[in-house]
C-alpha cells in the first residue's frame, strides 16, 4: 500500500512519511491516524502522493504464493536452519495476505 | 580454463573492461573517477552534479528505503556529506552498471536492491554503526555477475542454461565455465576501484562468509539477505536454486524468529515505495 493518492485515503489509515508543504515543512508527522477532516485537508493541498502504513495484498493467490515458496525450498531442504528461515518466510507471506 | 594461467588471463580480461567498445563513455569517464585513488567528495559531487540522468538517480536512490532518509536529501552535495565518499562510489557504480546488462539477467537489479534493503535492516537490528554501509554491500555482492555478463555475454547464457537444467546454482555454473565465480570476479574489481577492504570482502565470501577475515559479521549479513530476497521470491539473481544458510554465520548473527519477520516486514513496505527505482 504505501504509495497511494488523496483520493484513496480512508480514516484510520496511519502516515508513513510525514506530509509537508511544497516548502517541505511538516503539515502531519508521521504516524498520524487520518480522520475524516484530515483527508479533507490533505486532498485541498493537491499532493501527489501520500505514504501510508499497511501493504497492498499481492497479485496472486496465497495459495499459489505459498507452493511457490515450497518450490523455491525445495534445493535447501533438510540443511540446517532453512525450516526457520522457511517458516518465518511462510507466516509472512500468510500475513500479507490478511 | 581453470588453470592458474587461464585465471590470469581472465582476470586481465575483467579487469580492462572499460576497452570494452559496448562500455558508454559515461560509464568509462565514471570508472575513471572512482578509480581514482585521489578522488575528493567535491570531484565526485561535481562529476555527478554535471550529469542530469546521473543526478536524477542518484538523488532517488539516497531518498528511498535502500538508506535510510526518506525523502531528506535533496542535493548531490548532501548525499556525499551524508553518506561518505565510498557509499556514493558504491552507489554511483550500482545505478550506472546495472543499467548495462538489464536483457541479459532481468531482476538482477531487483535482486541486487532488495539486498541492499533487507542487508540494511539487518544491520541496524544488529546495532552496526553504518548500516548505509550494509546498503552498499547488498547492492554490489552480485557485481561480479555483472562483469561475466558484460566480458562474456555466451559464455554466460551457457552457464545460467545449465544452472536451469541442471537444478544447480549459478556460483557452480560459473565455476565450470568461467574455474571461478562471480564472488571472485566482483572483488578483483572491487578492489581495483580501490573500495574498502571489508566491501573486497564482502563480495568475495558472501556465498562463504565463514571464511571472511576482515568483515565476518557483514559477510554473513549479506549471505542471509541474498537468501531471504531469493526466498520471498523477488527479483532474480541467475537460477531457481536457493542457498542454504551457512550454520555458523546464522548463529554469529543470533536472529530471533521475531527479528526476521520485523526485518521482512519492513522490507514488504520499502518495496512498494522503490517502483520508481527501476532503471
Amino acid at each position: 500500500m504505501p504509495k497511494t493518492t488523496p483520493d484513496k485515503l480512508k480514516p484510520g489509515m496511519k502516515l508513513l512519511r510525514p506530509v509537508t508543504n511544497r516548502g517541505g515543512m511538516v503539515l502531519l508527522g508521521e504516524g498520524t491516524e487520518l480522520t475524516a477532516a484530515l483527508i479533507e485537508k490533505i486532498r485541498d493541498m493537491d499532493a501527489d502522493s501520500i505514504f501510508v502504513q499497511g501493504i497492498s495484498p499481492p497479485s496472486t493467490s496465497k495459495e499459489e504464493a505459498l507452493s511457490d515458496l515450497d518450490r523455491r525450498f525445495k534445493s535447501a531442504e533438510g540443511k540446517p536452519y532453512m525450516d526457520v528461515i522457511k517458516k518465518a518466510l511462510r507466516e509472512h507471506i500468510e500475513g500479507l495476505y490478511g | 580454463m581453470g588453470s592458474v594461467a587461464g585465471i590470469g588471463d581472465l582476470r586481465d580480461k575483467v579487469e580492462n573492461i572499460n576497452a570494452l567498445p559496448t562500455i558508454p563513455g559515461v560509464l568509462k569517464r565514471l570508472l575513471g573517477v572512482i578509480e581514482n585513488p585521489r578522488v575528493s567528495l567535491n570531484e565526485i559531487s561535481n562529476f555527478v552534479s554535471n550529469d542530469p540522468a546521473l543526478t536524477t538517480k542518484v538523488l532517488k536512490m539516497v531518498n528511498s528505503p535502500v538508506y535510510g532518509f526518506p525523502g531528506r536529501i535533496s542535493s548531490v552535495n548532501q548525499a556525499v556529506i551524508l553518506l561518505g565518499l565510498s557509499v556514493v562510489k558504491g552507489l554511483l557504480l550500482g545505478v550506472s552498471v546495472f543499467d548495462l546488462m538489464q536483457k541479459t539477467m532481468i531482476g538482477l537489479w531487483e535482486h541486487s536492491l532488495g539486498c541492499a534493503i533487507i542487508a540494511r535492516l539487518i544491520a541496524e537490528k544488529k546495532g552496526l554503526k553504518e548500516p548505509e554501509e550494509a546498503s552498499i554491500d547488498g547492492l554490489l555482492h552480485d557485481i561480479g555477475k555483472v562483469l561475466l555478463i558484460l566480458r562474456f555475454p555466451d559464455k554466460y547464457e551457457k552457464a545460467m542454461h545449465d544452472a536451469d537444467i541442471n537444478g544447480m546454482g549459478i556460483y557452480e555454473a560459473e565455476r565450470l565455465h568461467y574455474g571461478t565465480t562471480h564472488a571472485s570476479v566482483g572483488s578483483w574489481m572491487a578492489q581495483k576501484w580501490r573500495f574498502p577492504q571489508k566491501l573486497v570482502d564482502v563480495i568475495e565470501h558472501h556465498h562463504k562468509p565463514h571464511l571472511s577475515k576482515s568483515a565476518p559479521v557483514e559477510s554473513a549479513i549479506v549471505h542471509l539477505s541474498d537468501i531471504l530476497v531469493r526466498a520471498r521470491g523477488f527479483g532474480f539473481a541467475g537460477d531457481h536454486t536457493l542457498m542454504a544458510v551457512n550454520p555458523k554465520s546464522w548463529q554469529m548473527l543470533g536472529l530471533s524468529e521475531a527479528d526476521l519477520r520485523d526485518v521482512l516486514w519492513t522490507f514488504e513496505e520499502s518495496l512498494e515505495m522503490t517502483e520508481d527505482l527501476a532503471l
